[in-house]
């Protein structure tokens, strides 16, 4: 679970201060698919790294899977986001230099796993995605959606319980769109708590929670409610993108 | 764990290898610089480090010449002599054909029988009286020293036989081989024999450059004029004094000569050495300018490559990467550079080493110095992108979110 409690963070520039969160609380449980929607500005980012560990804050508390996380040292802070979160980025970040098996297999060697126990992780996230047959091209000779399923491959492969994704498809036609949101789909309901910040009311509306963000604070916190199995349409992941 | 890692990071660096190329080309060059350079200091540190087996240091030379018609000389250097050897602090005074360690000397060569045959045997020689062993502060290890009435009287045509003389120890093997030489007998290049009467341990002669420099005789002769050359040797601490002293009198004592140089030693033995201590500190400022701008060059590619993975080591950092990992990424990825150019440099430097030693009869490089030369570049490297692998693991793991 992970559980934010009164959590304010302010920017402080010479000119201005921003209050990105105020009084901020909000919590997600096990197995729960969060969308995030708001303006431009309203902090959805910054929740979102305050979750992912990425940035702390300057009041209220932040436990993430039991563990106050206020007080942590930056190692212990980095062996979290290690174990505990898949961070999946709207520009992929996928490490130019190393092929797609190298780039999933990033996360797994800051674990210090055994290279058989990473071999076969990296193997099953690359299937999973659809991208099995490419572990051996580089970043560069993929589409971005197929980069993107990439990013997910690597952020799954810890296997964490958390996946935090900053606008997935933000740089994805709304083919490749869905492709993600359809692996997403899959990967909550292989029991990881996923929570997606998207600009797009579409996506969010698949989702199983939605949460807006105005103005630094939860503002509409619309509760679970089973969606309609028609909102489903899964695009096959083998075609095509041409996997 | 270490070499676990390599194996990615090795592969992003040949992605884009063309900064690391040329920083391993520079390491390379490095290396062999600064492997034959020190080489080459060493030896010319070496060289004018050797014992003289002189009391050097407190040892100064006096020069005079006479010029008037009614010059003496005989009267004029027993009175320079009797007035040097009087002055307190003065441990000895002789009168001499030549300055060791000056570039300047005679040279005989010697034969082993009367006939003059074959290669001979060279010698430096230099006429003293029965002070020269004194006043040269060398150790008399056989034989004895000459007796006042063996000088010989001055004679420009060296017409008198040579009866007994002192060679060193090197001179002595040169000559006998390992026979104790006292008492045998050489012949001069007329054919003359002269007898071994005793035996020094060391004494360096004229030139610091000719291999033979230990093969040195002292001949029992008083120099001719109207030129004399005094050696004077004082007690430790007075040299400067009494060149002072010497000068005063000398040049006022007798009219119909003039005083020409009162120096110490030492000054003709640097000025000797000027060309080797030119040499090593001339490598000596290349090399260090050299590890410099390598230095720089390791740092500026460190810091190159760590602007341009901003984002990348933000999102390392975001999916788990510790501080430590980061700096120990661009640690590695270093030192995979210099290593590359140390193994290339250490090829040169063998190289160079070879065709330095083939082209100026030098020993061969010694390994020793090429793998300190390799530790020091490692070194070089490691500290040279400590700091920007520091500043490296600073990169806030948001960057990942908030750059576009
Ligand atoms: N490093 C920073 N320094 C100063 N202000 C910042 C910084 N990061 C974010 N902000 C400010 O904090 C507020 C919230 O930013 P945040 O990135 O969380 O918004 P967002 O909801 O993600 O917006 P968008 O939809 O455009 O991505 C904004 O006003 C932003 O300008
Ligand atoms: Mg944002």
């Amino acid at each position: 679970m992970l559980a934010m409690r009164h959590i304010s963070k302010v920017f402080r520039t010479d000119l201005i201060e921003t209050h990105a969160l105020r009084d901020f609380s909000l919590e997600v449980a096990e197995g729960d698919f969060v969308a995030v929607t708001g303006p431009s500005g309203s902090g959805k980012t910054t929740f979102l790294n305050v979750a992912g560990l990425l940035e702390g804050f300057d009041t209220g508390s932040y436990q993430l899977d039991g563990v106050d996380t206020s007080g942590l040292s930056d190692d212990a802070r980095s062996r979290l986001r290690n174990e505990k979160i898949g961070f999946i980025f709207q520009s992929f970040n996928l490490i130019p230099d190393l092929d797609i098996f190298d780039n999933v297999d990033v996360p797994l060697r800051y674990r210090r796993m055994k290279a058989a126990d990473r071999r076969e992780r990296i193997t099953s996230a690359l299937d999973l995605v659809g991208l099995g047959s490419r572990a051996h091209h580089m970043p560069s000779q993929l589409s971005g959606g197929q980069q993107q399923r990439v990013a997910i491959a690597r952020a799954i492969a810890g296997d964490p319980k958390f996946l935090l994704a900053d606008e997935p498809t933000g740089n994805l036609d709304s083919l490749m769109a869905r492709q993600v949101m359809d692996l997403l789909e899959q990967i909550n309901e292989m029991g990881t708590t996923i929570v997606l910040v998207t600009h797009d009311p579409e996506l969010a509306r698949r989702a199983q929670r939605n949460v807006q963000i105005i103005d630094g604070q939860v503002s509409d916190y619309r509760p679970y409610e089973p969606h309609a199995p028609a909102a489903r349409e899964p695009v096959p992941l083998a075609a095509g993108a041409g996997a | 764990m270490i070499t676990q890692d390599i194996r990615p990071i090795l592969s992003a660096l040949l992605r884009n290898r063309t900064g690391a190329v040329l920083v391993a080309l520079q390491v390379a060059i490095a290396l062999a610089v600064l492997v034959n350079a020190v080489y080459v200091v060493k030896q010319r540190v070496d060289k004018i480090g050797r014992p003289t087996g002189m009391d050097i240091e407190n040892i100064f030379m006096v020069t005079s010449a006479g010029f008037a018609a009614d010059y003496d000389h005989a009267a004029t250097t027993a009175a320079d002599l009797s007035w040097l050897r009087s002055q307190p602090g003065v441990r000895a005074a002789t009168l001499t054909s030549g300055l060791p360690l000056s570039g300047g000397g005679s040279q005989n060569t010697l034969y082993p029988t009367p006939e003059v045959k074959g290669e001979g045997t060279s010698m430096n020689y230099f006429d003293v009286d029965e002070s020269g062993i004194d006043t040269l502060g060398v150790r008399l290890v056989a034989g004895r020293n000459f007796r006042a009435d063996e000088i010989l009287p001055e004679d420009p045509t060296y017409r008198k036989p040579v009866p007994g003389f002192i060679v060193t120890r090197t001179l002595a093997k040169a000559l006998f081989g390992t026979e104790d030489a006292v008492g045998k007998v050489t012949y001069d290049g007329l054919g003359r024999p002269m007898t071994v009467i005793g035996v020094i341990d060391h004494m360096q002669g004229s030139w610091v450059d000719w291999d033979k420099i230990g093969q040195v005789g002292l001949l029992p002769r008083r120099a001719f004029g109207p030129r004399a050359l005094y050696l004077v040797r004082t007690a430790p601490g007075q040299r400067d004094a009494l060149i002072k002293s010497a000068e005063e009198h000398l040049s006022v004592s007798e009219p119909r000569r003039v005083l020409q140089y009162v120096r110490s030693l030492d000054y003709y033995r640097d000025r000797s050495y000027q060309a080797d201590r030119n040499m090593a500190i001339f490598l000596v400022t290349v090399t260090a300018l050299l590890g410099c701008v390598t230095a720089l060059g390791i740092f500026a590619l460190a810091t190159f490559n760590v602007n341009l993975r901003t984002r990348q080591i933000g999102t390392r950092r975001a999916i788990g990467a510790r501080k430590a990992d980061i700096v120990r990424y661009f640690m590695v990825e270093n030192w995979l550079v210099t290593t590359a150019g140390v193994l290339l440099g250490a090829a040169l430097a063998l190289g160079v080493g070879y065709s330095l030693s083939r082209a100026y009869q030098l020993p061969r490089l010694d390994l020793y110095y090429l793998v300190g030369g390799v530790v020091a570049l490692w070194a070089t490297g490691q500290v040279a992108a400590w700091q920007p692998s520091r500043r490296a693991a600073k990169i806030s793991p948001s960057v990942a979110t908030r750059t576009v």
